[in-house]
């Protein structure tokens, strides 16, 4: 299993409106974790439209990419919900107690959660 | 193959039941009573392997297996194992529709799912696997031999379980050799020998001519008025249907008395998407009113028992269950309720209703009582499967702190070092030298926006429009009824952007709290909150400033500045003030290069004497500055007025969040306030007694030994007497004074050096 | 027959009556204690106890039956001391079988703040009549041989109160013990009939509109659980109460050697062992309001992951029941008594996760203040506009416990 690491996220917050218009850099990943807010992977800023807009990088999460399968396992063991039918997909909840986030595509998964969260995650997913 | 019974070794065959082993070598797993081989009684119950209240009936026997019959006049021992942990795994299924029971209905209706295009997950008991009950939100538990399985059906569950056979009620019906039919076709069928076998029946419903081995000498359609025998049958008396009663020497007795569904899966689940089935959802059959005999053998209840409480005034269900305990055993009323049922239904039509006007509000036939989860009863450590509890999160200096040995402690809800082993000098490195703390856990959250000033305006109750940029405050927070609710930092960055801070305990509400706010007054603001995403190193001593100028600070900042410098090559964002009563600076940083700051304050620190200090240090630090801890030295009621910092509040500005409370409040005469005392050593423990004339005055909420000072200082809610604060009181017996705060530093001359 | 089947209660049930001088709402244990003590102290029989269901079949017959004294205010410690001492009389004085057993208490504590709870608790119970000690962990195993004081290496016990006269009753025999007293004395308890709304005269109450018909009253007292809001509406009454589920379950029955009440505040659960021998475990309140009698799983998981952790050898019992009462929570946790604001109408409520301790002073109390019409001493705290006098309950130490 690989291990949990920092993610070199940046987080914005900004207006609904003026995220729903953004354009994401191409090679991106841009998880809108709240109507409000995106959670950017990218190398380059993004533009956005809200001069008031809070865009500040963030190390608060870590998170490991997984096979598909190793997603799927997790769930079954440690969450109460079910993971979407549909691909690529991001989702958010309780996954072994823990708020977790999930950016999920056909063959592999980013699984988030806050760094604070990190330890127990491990130790309780096998992460560790 | 062998199980173990009561120690000794007893045979069984490949697919054998516990249950079956036993019978097949003549053995009861209990004293006695009526078997029906389905999981529908408690009369094969026992201890296997350690785990007491098993059904024998539905365990298959393996090779070594420990089976205990219970104690003869004792309930099971009480285990002694000292393991924890849950004993099996838990897995989530998810699907449209849950099957329980693969009978004919069960299959019928799994096929018609399948044919609608829904998702199907049927279970069944025959292939070990037991439904232990239907939960909200339409999640089905069952028990497997590979753990438990959670699953959560979206559309509807159906339970097709079928019915239990009613078993007889009758003197002597706690001895061994009665059987169901379907016990005696089961049991025949594993080659168990039954002896001579009498079948009594109340319809035409028994057929046992599948079972050619039965020794049947004798089948009638009747009632059974007695089994005699002393631990094991020897005959019955039947009254027959022609009224006739006659005596039969049997070894077995087959009685058949109708059928009772097996609903309880569905009566607990009233209000969800469950149906019924099949016999499942078949009317009960109801026997004849029980007039002697055992009618609940879990709970040693006779049919003279339900008599003597109806009698004395008990005529509901619940309320004779609750006299009696009929029905509150392992079986979960499913052997009792038929007959408590004939009972109560047959004693309400004869009775005088007019007479009694309790029994006339009552329906003629009362349903069976709420049944409760769980029918299959697992074991704590079964049912924790899967369970997660709180997570307490860490700090990106977690690790750290244990390296260096700290005593950690779960505090305001995080992992925090209490001390690192000698707390006296991680004193005196604040106060002499510099000391490096772990605040990370501060609440932290940007507000930025058009309506940023108005909004932290109206919620804060200092004049926040009087804060420079670049500058800080010190704020008080109120919930709307006028109670300190946190306190916290407000340091603006610009016009249109603030950063707030709040305490540890506070923070994981305060961003709710903003949110609800921001968007209850309409406010056009964005609110992120870094709490977990910043770590927060507090820099504290009279050499603070000398090991931050070596770690790369290059302008000096004033008291209650902040702004963003590079130490030890990590961006931080500076604030100085004081927590402590010395220069501080709280270093603000991304979570993930705590340990390299951490580490190189260290370094750079040694030749000044530096130390990490832990919470009790900070706590000790804090007292002798007179800082109030919100949770500690606060309760649900207190207003700035009553802790003593009503200069924290600006009231000539137009509004702030429980304004309208504190002038109401203020107007209430004064009943005590939290104020600073002092005393010789040693210090009272927290939480003491303090008394005023042999009168209780109040409590210590803070206490500590100052070493600076020689003395106790301590913080304490005080009630007025007579209009007054007392200033002479006892505390833990001995003599205290009131004082005022803070009881070091008075003047703040060390913190703004 | 078992040892603890009922043998001796008698109930006598009579024909509703078109007035009373009180009509108390709701056959739980506060209603009917308050008729009994109305009966037994001040000689008013006038009165009718209505309840919609059966007799205890609210709260009263669904709690963990668990009496205590050992809170955190001085009001409070005075008001439940006043109903253990009441309680330990009860059979004697009922000549009834309550099942009371002391059992002592113990309330560990797992970290700094939990062992400043407990001190300052064993301090205030002391200085009013309640005795509580704070003991060490070794006194802990001392008093609970079965406890895993490393608390599985995760939660270890640094110390604990420990409070003398915690005990336990059984719950359905205190409801019958007053119902009967009240009703040999000429009170009327009617099963089965719900109040659907008040009869007034202006503001005033001056009776309840039922399915049986209108029943006038010179009082009014509700003692109702659950749905108190509703009824205090109709009377013109607004309370400060939220509605929340408490769950509870039982393991099968063993062999009687668990002797304590063990409660974990950290850990959000308690577990004593019944006369019967079952193992019977509460859990936190549920932070959703709600009116739900149905029963979840995520608490049962969970306490029986906590119970493990502490009481290790629990691990290999069998569950055989859960159930969920609903708390009624008041915004400091305490309970409300008293006058309403409403002439002929007063109330017993708010009593979240105390009402079966508080059952027999709340009777006594509320008999008095109906026989004297004055508000006594012992629950003046407890008014209902203490809300608005800023003189609030606060007692963060026994927030949302057993």
């Amino acid at each position: 299993m690989p291990k949990l690491n920092y993610l070199p996220f940046t987080r914005i917050v900004a207006t609904p409106a003026a995220l729903d218009v953004t354009i994401w850099p191409t090679e991106a990943l841009a998880l809108r974790t709240a109507a409000d807010e995106v959670l950017l992977l990218s190398s380059a800023p993004p533009t956005l439209v809200d001069p008031h807009a809070i865009v500040v990088p963030d190390s608060g999460f870590v998170g490991a990419w997984l096979p598909a399968e190793a997603v799927q396992a997790i769930f079954e063991q440690h969450c109460e919900w079910a993971l979407p039918a549909t691909r690529s997909v991001f989702v958010q909840g309780a996954v072994a107690g823990i708020a977790a986030k999930l950016w999920l595509e056909a063959e592999r998964g980013l699984l988030i959660v806050p760094a604070a969260y990190g330890h127990d995650f491990a130790e309780r997913t096998g992460l560790a | 193959m062998n199980i173990i019974v009561n120690t000794m070794p007893v045979a069984f065959e490949a697919g054998d039941s516990v249950l079956v082993a036993l019978q097949r070598a003549g053995l009861h797993p209990n004293r006695g009573g009526c078997l029906c081989a389905a999981g529908d009684c408690p009369h094969c119950l026992a201890t296997v392997n350690g785990v007491a209240y098993v059904r024998t009936c539905q365990t298959l026997a393996q090779p070594g297996m420990i089976v205990e019959s219970f104690p003869t006049d004792d309930y099971p021992h009480l285990p002694t194992n000292t393991q924890r942990g849950p004993t099996v795994s838990a897995r989530n299924l998810h699907c449209d529709v849950v099957v329980i029971g693969m009978g004919e209905s069960g299959q019928v209706a799994a096929a018609a799912a399948t044919a609608a295009g829904k998702s199907v997950i049927t279970l069944d008991d025959k292939v070990g696997q037991e439904v232990v009950g239907i939960y909200p939100e339409l999640m089905v538990v069952a028990r497997t031999s590979a753990g438990m399985l959670h699953i959560h059906a979206h559309d509807e569950v159906v339970v097709a379980t079928g019915a239990a056979e009613i078993q007889p009620v009758a003197p002597g019906n706690h001895l061994r050799g009665i059987v169901t039919p379907r016990a005696a076709a089961h049991l025949a069928a594993k080659g168990v020998a039954l002896g001579r076998v009498v079948v009594v029946e109340s319809g035409d419903a028994v057929d046992l001519s599948a079972s050619p081995t039965l020794n049947i000498i004798a089948h009638l359609k009747g009632q059974v008025l007695q089994f005699e025998g002393l631990d094991t049958l020897q005959a019955v008396v039947v009254l027959d249907e022609n009224g006739h009663s006659q005596r039969i020497e049997c070894d077995t007795a087959v009685v058949w008395l109708g059928l009772t569904p097996r609903d309880l899966l569905v009566r607990m689940a009233a209000g969800l998407k469950v149906r019924a089935v099949g016999d499942a959802a078949r009317e009960a059959d109801l026997p004849p009113c029980p007039d002697a005999g055992m009618v609940c053998s879990c709970s040693n209840v006779s049919a003279a028992d339900l008599q003597r409480v109806w009698d004395q005034g008990f005529h509901e269900m619940e309320l004779v269950k609750r006299a009696t305990l009929v029905g509150t055993g392992p079986c979960q009323g499913v052997v009792c309720v038929p007959h408590m049922r004939s009972f109560l239904a047959t004693r309400t039509a004869a009775a005088d209703s007019s007479a009694n006007p309790d029994i006339a509000r009552l329906s003629k036939v009362q349903a069976p009582f709420t049944a409760r989860p769980v029918v299959r009863q697992l074991t704590l450590g079964e049912v924790a499967a899967g369970a997660h509890h709180h997570a307490t999160p860490r700090t990106g200096l977690d690790a750290e702190h244990r390296r260096l040995g700290a005593v950690m402690d779960r505090i305001g809800g995080w992992w925090r070092p209490w001390h690192y082993g000698n707390p006296l000098a991680e004193y005196w490195a604040v106060r002499e030298a510099v000391s490096i703390g772990d605040v990370s856990t501060l609440g932290k959250i940007i507000v930025s926006g058009p309506d940023a000033l108005a909004f932290l305006e109206r919620l804060y109750p200092t004049k926040v429009s009087s804060i420079a940029v670049g500058r800080s405050r010190y704020v008080l927070i109120l919930d709307e009824r006028g109670y300190v609710m946190d306190d916290g930092l407000i340091c603006k960055d610009s016009d249109t952007r603030y950063t707030l801070t709040f305490t540890s305990g506070g923070s994981s509400h305060a961003e709710m709290w903003l949110r609800d706010w921001a968007e209850g007054w309409n406010m056009d603001v964005r609110i992120l909150n870094q709490t977990m995403s910043l770590g927060a190193i507090n820099v504290t001593g009279p050499l603070a400033t000398q090991l931050l100028q070596r770690a790369g600070l290059t302008q000096p900042y004033k008291f209650m500045q902040h702004g963003h410098a590079s130490i030890a090559d990590v961006p931080c964002r500076v604030y100085r003030l004081s927590f402590t009563g010395e220069v501080s600076y709280e270093l603000h940083h991304p979570v993930d290069q705590s340990a390299k700051l951490w580490r190189t304050l260290m370094t750079l620190g040694a030749d000044l004497g530096i130390r990490p200090h832990g919470l009790q240090t900070l706590l000790q630090l804090r007292l002798e500055k007179g800082h109030v801890i919100v949770g500690q030295d606060t309760d649900f009621d207190s207003t700035p007025r009553r802790i003593g910092m009503e200069w924290a509040l600006r009231m000539d500005k137009a509004d702030f969040l429980g304004k309208p409370a504190i002038e109401r409040t203020n107007k209430t005469v004064l009943d005590k306030q939290l104020v600073g005392f002092e005393m010789p050593a040693p210090a009272p423990f927290e939480g003491a007694n303090i008394m005023h004339e042999g009168e209780y005055v109040g409590y210590v909420t803070s206490s500590t030994y100052s070493p600076v000072l020689g003395k106790v200082v301590m913080l304490g809610w005080l009630k007025l007497v007579n209009g007054t604060l007392p200033s002479e009181v006892m505390i833990d017996g001995r003599p205290a004074r009131r004082v005022d705060v803070p009881f070091y530093d008075k003047e703040g001359a060390r913190a703004k050096a | 027959m078992n040892e603890f089947q009922e043998r001796k209660i008698n109930l006598t049930w009579r024909e509703p009556k078109r007035s009373y001088d009180v009509v108390i709402v709701g056959g739980g244990g506060h209603g009917l204690a308050a008729a009994y003590y109305l009966a037994t102290r001040h000689g008013i029989t006038n009165v009718a106890v209505l309840e919609r269901n059966y007799i205890g079949s609210g709260n009263s017959g669904r709690n963990t039956t668990i009496i205590r004294a050992n809170y955190g205010i001085p009001e409070s410690v005075k008001f439940y001391q006043r109903s253990v001492d009441l309680y330990q009389s009860l059979e004697a004085e009922t000549d009834r079988w309550i099942m009371h057993k002391q059992k002592g208490l113990i309330n560990v504590a797992h970290n700094e703040a939990g062992l400043r709870t407990e001190r300052a608790r064993a301090a205030v119970n002391a200085a009013f009549g309640s005795k509580t000690d704070f003991i060490t962990p070794a006194e802990v195993k001392k008093l609970c041989p079965q406890i895993d004081l490393s608390g599985g290496g995760e939660y270890p016990v640094l110390g604990a109160s420990y409070h003398h006269s915690g005990s336990t009753a059984r719950h359905d025999r205190v409801v019958w013990a007053y119902a009967e007293g009240a009703m040999q004395r000429g009170v009327d308890v009617h099963q089965r009939i719900s109040v659907t709304g008040m009869l007034k005269d202006g503001d005033k109450v001056t009776g309840v509109q039922t399915t049986a018909g209108p029943i006038s009253a010179k009082v009014v007292m509700s003692a109702v659980g659950g749905q108190v809001t509703q009824l205090a509406d109709m009377a013109g009454v607004r309370l400060p109460i939220r509605s929340h589920p408490l769950q509870a379950f039982v393991t099968n029955h063993y062999s009687l050697s668990f002797e304590p009440i063990l409660a974990s505040p950290a850990l959000l659960f308690y577990v004593s062992q019944t006369a019967r021998g079952e193992m019977l475990m509460g859990a936190e309140i549920d932070r959703q309001p709600s009116y739900s009698y149905g029963t979840g799983h995520h608490l049962l998981q969970t306490t029986s992951y906590r119970a493990i952790t502490l009481l290790p050898f629990l691990r290999d019992l069998r569950i055989l029941r859960q159930w969920t009462g609903v708390c009624d929570m008041s915004p400091d946790y305490s309970p409300i008594m008293g006058f309403t604001g409403v002439e002929g109408f007063i109330i017993t409520s708010g009593w979240g996760t105390w009402g079966f301790k508080g059952i027999p002073a709340s009777g006594e109390q509320m008999a008095e203040l109906i026989a004297t019409g004055k508000t006594p001493e012992l629950i003046a705290p407890f008014a209902l506009d203490r809300f608005a006098r800023d003189r609030t309950m606060a007692d963060r130490g026994s927030a949302g416990t057993h």
